[in-house]
Formats: C-alpha cells, structure tokens, sequence
C-alpha cells in the first residue's frame, strides 16, 4: 500500500526546511557564541587560560560572587515563600496588584535598577551626605552590589512559587491546621515538602542570575579591582584591557555555571514535571 | 500584628497572614518600591526644561532611538523565527531534540557580559561567522545590525517558551477539518493554526522587546559605542553617572522607566483581551 | 456509486482498533455506527474521513479507490463531536472556509459566498448569527455551525462523530429530529456515530453494531432490533433500552 499522509502532518520537504531553519537559529545564536567563549579561552592553551584564573584578582571576583550569591538568594528565597504564603493561601483585596509589583524588577532595565540605587546612596545621593559622615560606603563598595543583585533576582523565586502554591490550594494546610498544628508545623511539615522542587527550581535560577548580573552590579561596583568586581566585572575589565584569553577564561567559568544550571533545571523538569509550576512541564 | 484587624481579606482558618505579608511588603517597599520612587523624583531637580535638554540633546534621542527601533526589530525577527523553532519542537521528533530544547534557554542561564563578549568576537571581522561575512562587505560587529544580534539573541527564549505550551495544548481537531473542508497544509497553517497561536505569539514578542529595551551587558561589546551611532540608551545612563551628572541619568532612566510600565500595561490589556476571547 | 467497505484492518502500537471490517450501503443511505466506547468507530469514520489510514484493506466510494484521495480531496464533510470550529473566525467566516480555500478557478464569487452562507444559516436556523464568535454560542448552536460548515462544500460524503455527545438530552432529541430531515432533503450518504443505540434506530437506515474492532451485525434497525445475531448485540440493545 503505497504511502500516505495524515493531513495533520506536513511535507517531508517542509519538515527538513523548517527543522533546518530552527536548527540553524539555535546554532547561529545559541550554539556559536558558547563555543566561542572555551575556544578563545583555550586559544593560547590549558595553562595560559588556568594562569588568567590563578591571578588573585580574578580570585577576589569569584570569592565576591560567591559572597553576593551567598546573601541575595537566600533572602530572596525567604522572601519568595513569604509573599507566594501571603498570596496564594489567603484571599484579599490588591492581590493582583502585589503579584504585578512583585514582577516589576524583570521588566526594568539593569543598568536603571542600578541607578536607583546611586540615587540614594551616591555621593550626591538622598543619603549620600550623612552616608560619608557616618563613613559608610555602599556605593562602589560590596553593600552596593549585594543591594543591585537582591533587586535584579527579587522576584524569581516567589513567581515560581505563587502559581504552584495557588495550584495546590488550601486544603492539606487546612487539615493540619484543624488538627492542631502549629503554624510553624503545618508550614515544615505540609507546605515546604509540597513546594521543595518549587522552591529548588526559583532558588537554581534565582543564583544564576545572582552570579551573572552585569548592568545593574557595573553601575554601582566602581570596578576596583581585587575589591568590587564581581567575575562578570572582571571579564569587562580583562576585555577591555585587551587581556582576551584572561576574560574568555573568566567567562568560560560563568559559561560553565550557566550550563550546569540549565542540566540541573532540564532535569528538574523531566523528574519532577508534576511539583514544579505548570508553566515549565514540557 | 493580628490579623483579626484586617477587614480587606475574607477570613481562613490558617495563620501568619499578617505576618507573611507584613514581610512581604515591608521588603518590597524596602528593595523595590522606594528605590524606584527615588528615580521618579529626581530629575525634576533641574526642572521640567532641564529634564527636557537632557531628553531632545541628539545625542539621547538617537540612543533612544537605537535601544526601542533595535528592540523592536529583534521582537519582529523573533516573532518569525520563535514560532518555526517552537513548531519543529513541539511537532518534530529527531534525536538531539532534548539538547535543543535545553539550549533555548541559554539567553536565561548566561550572563550578559559573556554573551556580549562571545557576540563580540564571533561577528568581528576575525570571528567564526564574522570572517566570511567580511569578505561580502557586510559588517556586523561595531554597527547597529550587532546591537540586534545580541537583542534577537536575548529574545529569543521569551517567544519560543510562551509559544511552546500553547502549542503543545492545541487541539488537532481544527486542523483536521480544515482538511476535510479542502484546506491545504498552507491555508491550514496560515488561517487556522496561525491565528491561533497569535494571542501567545503576541505576548512572547512583547516580552521579548521589554527585555531587550533596557539590555546593557550582552550589547556594549558588539555595538562598538559611537555616540549617535550605535550607542545605547542604558550605556548614556553610565556615562553621565560616571560624569556625575546624576540628574541627567535619572532623566534617561525616568523615560525607560516610563517604557517599562507602558509594556506592562499593555501586557496585561493583552491577557484581558486574551481572556475574553476565550 | 455505492459505499464499499472491504476488510479494513487498522493497529494502534500492535492493538487492533479494527479488525476486518466490512460494509456496504447504498448511495444516499443514512447508516448508524453504534457500539461501546473502545469499539473503533471513531477509527472507522477517520479512515472513510482521510484522517487516518488503515493497514490493510479498501474502500470504494463514488468510483474511487478512496483511500488515494486525500482527505482535503474527498468532499467529505466531518462533523466533530467538540465541534472544532475555528474560534478566532466569526460563524459565517466558519461556514464560508471550505469554499473560501478553493483554488481561485474553483473558488466561488464573494457574493455567491454569501448568498450560500444565508442559505445555510436558514437551514440550520441561526439566522442573524453570523457575526458571532463561537464563544458566543451555545453548543448545539455550535453544533449546527459546524454541520453547515460542513454542508458549505456540497460533501458527497457526510461523516458524524458523536455529534450530539456533548449536549443534554432535550436538545438532542430536537438535532436528531432535524438532522434527519436535512438527510431527507439532500441524500446526501451520511455515516454517523454514536454510543447510543436508541438514536442510532431512531435515525438511520442501516445500522451496524461494533464491539472490539468487528461488526457484530449489519441490517436496518428493526433486522437488528428482531432478530440480533450474537449475544452481545441482544446483550447491548437489551442494556441500553433497559436505562
Ligand atoms: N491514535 C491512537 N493511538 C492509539 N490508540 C488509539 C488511537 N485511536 C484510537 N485508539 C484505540 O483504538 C481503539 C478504538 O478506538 P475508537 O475508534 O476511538 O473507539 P470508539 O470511537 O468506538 O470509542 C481504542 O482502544 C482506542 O484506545
Ligand atoms: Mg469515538
């Protein structure tokens, strides 16, 4: 019986045009530029790259990253559960709006979320007067850059758990409650095992993110080297400094977080598709 | 602080509303919202005419051109290729699929600077794709055309992931009566599939654009930077911050600001419009 | 011009949904598929629609060997038990697509359209309806969209997947009633699937019985209703006319 097609189907010849077209996008776009990144950082060789990392001010920037991380996402991961708790497990009035301010950091641009910082704390800054004073610095120094990368990765993980905690709804932390537990209890022992892949999931990004913010960090670090350049700073700096394998380096490092953030998340999505928000099962 | 008092919400029987919200909006006032307010007041400091100078100096209205006329050309080349790698995704099986699927999300997972870099050196004139596009005379790298590279490249995630689910949701069924009611696979794609894949292909691409307004890192490497010319607008906020010109960054900073709550509004016209449709 | 169904046999992932089915009606027939869910109606109706291909066996239909048409070339109207109706398109957009796709020789004048548009929206009586959504409507209204829709290319072939499945029981009873008189008027070959016994003695000609992938028994409804072949179709009419 001689071949037929489902009407649903398209053309052999469109599907291999349009899994070409797709397959060139991503390679052009995706595929290229993270190549580009090890093979310039390996251009002079192995130990030409490792002697760039080796350098103790581009081991300043990765202690400095590590730091930055170590307190942007654990306080935006608290307040995730905060305002994912207060939004889906209670009915009020400007729930829709809270949810829209929550999102606002991502539409904003980096470089302004920096400038909103300078604006108060900068030397000509609200506080900028009574700051220096009190000889505290926050701007070109590290409070600055923590405060830039707390604003840029605040809403990740409270919008990955405020659509799962509404999908799970009310009913499991209600029946602890009625027989008797705690708050605290019903939270640790109810909600948190519901919502840990959640939680998991915004935490894993939340860091990325915190690790590789460039615009908003650039704007209120001063780029002092050994001091307040965090590693995505030290690659501008190496760059524009001509040091090309030095920054390829550097940036290959980040470049291979960023890998291991998307198998972990691939993974998550396929292993737990179910505890995750709906929005990410493929 | 009980929540007894409080007359906005309905009651429930489960604790630590107040204190939960409290939180929340005490630390959302803190981190967000008073920031912001700071940016909204300070340009007026020199005035409405001096907050007009800094905005009609060519200079500032070129890079402004440039960050929203190079955004929008991305979201459009977006719009157009997002849903061919969507479709090929959710419709195609081939092995290497998974990989593919993975990789959308690099603009996500890697940080700007690298791209920048990356872009920077693959469209240079010694670059992988770069080289032999130098020998045709088509320079990318130091141009506007290198400024949408990298925007089409930190874009491209936000049309493909809005448009996947909803994909993967369509029912075949109106498909298969186009068929049967003499339709072929083009009148079927581009009068039944397509219009309704329109409401996502929308949102995608204005996500795509929001973001690609205020980009910064993944752009200055590629763009080369000349005033007027391939000069974006968040670069001038750098500039005249580090000129201390702090009212006039804030001026620059008020109007991108002002374009980040335009796309907002119009996102959520867009999903009420959805929604009625429906 | 008679339908001729030989043999078909049609596996999904090794499972046969049809298992050696054969059948004949007459040109103009109006004939009942009825049977448990699982039966491979559905299945036999995709195949006679171009939707979905058996594995082995043939059908003839109006001097063809049909299954080497393509669906979009057999004219034959498939009406969906979840209507399908292109939601983004008003209901007179829906009901002109099939002649608005037509090659530009073949395609009929804009005001021809319209005129058949009227026609059928009086047929189906919804008329003043045309610039509604499908949102708007109710679903038998959408059901009767999309049987117009259907009937707009003049099908030599009327296919209906459990059309009234999703509707209550008193608006059933009124399409079925009306349907039948529609089959009256254009002789049109109708198949038409249901799970429902009565409706399918209610309405058709000839009915045929299926039960995993086979045809129990083939014959008009009261052939059937007499004197029925197997236990199972006794079984399944008793069953049914006992609810
Ligand atoms: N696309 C498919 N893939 C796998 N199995 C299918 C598919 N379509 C139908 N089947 C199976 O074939 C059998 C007959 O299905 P169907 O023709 O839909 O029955 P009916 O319409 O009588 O309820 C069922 O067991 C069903 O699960
Ligand atoms: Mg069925």
């Amino acid at each position: 019986m001689k071949f037929r097609r489902y009407p649903t189907q398209d053309h052999p010849l469109s599907r291999i045009a349009l899994s070409l077209i797709a397959i060139g996008v991503v390679t052009l776009f995706l595929v290229l530029p993270l190549a580009t990144v090890f093979t310039e950082a390996l251009r002079k060789g192995l130990g030409v790259a490792w002697e760039a990392l080796d350098d103790p001010d581009a081991r300043a920037a990765v202690r400095l990253t590590l730091i930055t991380a170590a307190i942007a996402v654990p306080l935006n991961a608290v307040f995730g559960v905060a305002a994912s708790w207060a939004i889906a497990k209670f009915d009020f009035k400007g729930k829709q709006f809270l949810t829209t301010l929550i999102d606002l950091p991502f539409s904003i641009s980096p470089v302004v979320s920096g400038l909103i910082y300078v604006l108060i704390f900068g030397l000509q800054g609200w506080f900028g007067e009574s700051l220096r004073e009190a000889n505290v610095k926050i701007i070109f120094a590290v409070p600055g850059i923590v405060l830039a990368t707390i604003f840029i990765t605040f809403p990740f993980v409270a919008r990955e758990l405020i659509p799962l905690m509404e999908d799970q709804g009310r009913d499991e932390e209600e029946a602890a409650t009625s027989l008797g537990a705690s708050g605290w209890d019903t939270f640790m022992r109810v909600t948190l095992p519901n919502i840990r892949w959640g939680l998991l999931y915004g935490v894993l990004l939340c860091n990325a993110r915190a690790m590789g913010e460039f615009g908003a960090v650039s704007v209120v670090s001063g780029h002092i080297r050994g001091l307040t350049n965090t590693m995505p700073l030290h690659v501008e700096v190496l760059y524009n400094d001509y040091q090309f394998v030095g920054a390829f380096a550097v940036a290959s490092l980040l470049a291979l977080l960023a890998l291991v953030t998307l198998v972990l998340k691939s993974l998550l999505e396929w292993r737990f598709a179910d505890d995750i928000a709906a929005t990410h099962r493929h | 602080m009980s929540a007894a008092g409080f007359r906005f919400r309905n009651p429930s029987a489960l604790p630590g509303f107040g204190l939960s919200l409290g939180f929340t909006v005490f630390y959302l006032s803190v981190i967000v919202l008073i920031p912001i307010a700071a940016l909204i007041v300070r340009p007026w400091e020199i005035g409405f005419s001096g907050f007009w100078n800094v905005i009609s100096d060519p200079r500032v209205l070129a890079a402004l051109r440039l960050s929203f006329g190079g955004a929008a050309i991305a979201a459009v080349i977006n719009a157009v290729t997002g849903p061919i790698v969507a479709w090929v995704l959710v419709r195609y099986n081939f092995p290497g699929k998974r990989l593919l699927d993975a990789l959308i999300d690099l603009p996500f997972a890697l940080p700007t600077a690298v791209a920048g870099i990356a872009l920077s050196q693959l469209y240079s004139a010694n670059g992988w794709v770069g080289e032999p596009l130098s020998h045709l005379g088509i320079r990318i790298a130091y141009t506007p055309i290198g400024v949408i590279i990298a925007l089409t490249f930190i874009g491209l995630p936000f049309v493909v992931r809005t448009l996947q689910p909803v994909l993967n949701d369509l029912s075949r069924d109106p498909e298969e009566a186009a068929a049967t009611l003499g339709a072929n696979r083009w009148q079927t794609i581009t009068r039944v599939v397509l219009p309704s894949l329109m409401p996502a292909l929308l949102t995608g691409a204005t996500l795509a654009f929001a973001r690609a307004v205020g980009e910064y890192g993944s752009v200055i490497f590629i763009a080369g930077n000349l005033p007027t010319v391939s000069e974006i607008a968040p670069l001038l906020i750098v500039i005249k911050l580090e000129q201390y010109d702090y009212a006039g960054a804030a001026a620059i900073g008020v109007v991108m600001l002002a374009a980040s709550f335009a796309v907002i509004l119009a996102l959520n016209l867009l999903q009420n419009w959805i929604g009625k449709r429906r | 011009m008679s339908l001729v169904v030989d043999s078909i046999v049609k596996k999904f992932e090794r499972f046969p949904a049809l298992n050696g089915v054969s059948l004949t009606a007459p040109q103009g027939a109006f004939l009942a598929l009825v049977g448990p869910s699982g039966s491979g109606k559905t299945t036999l109706l995709r195949i006679l629609g171009g939707l979905e291909f058996p594995d082995s066996g043939s059908v003839h239909f109006a001097d063809l060997n049909w299954l080497d048409v393509p669906a979009r070339d057999r004219r034959a109207g498939f009406v969906f038990q979840q209507y399908a109706l292109f939601k983004h398109m008003t209901v007179e957009k829906n009901i002109a697509f099939g002649l608005t796709v037509r090659a530009k020789k073949l395609r009929p004048p804009k005001e021809e359209i319209a005129r058949r548009v009227e026609e059928l929206l009086a047929l189906v009586q919804l008329e003043g309806y045309n610039k509604r959504y499908p949102s708007q409507l109710s679903g038998g209204q959408k059901q009767r969209v999309a049987l117009a829709r259907a009937l707009a290319i003049e099908p030599r072939m009327l296919l209906l997947d459990e059309p009234f499945g999703a509707l209550d029981a008193k608006v059933r009873k009124e399409l079925r009633g009306w349907l039948r008189a529609i089959h009256e008027r254009m002789g049109i070959t109708t198949v038409f699937v249901t799970h429902d016994q009565e409706e399918a003695f209610a309405l058709a000609d000839l009915v045929a019985v299926m039960n995993a992938g086979k045809i129990e028994q083939y014959g008009t409804p009261q052939d059937v209703r007499r004197a029925p072949k197997t236990p199972f179709v006794a079984d399944f009419i008793e069953v049914q006319a006992g609810i």
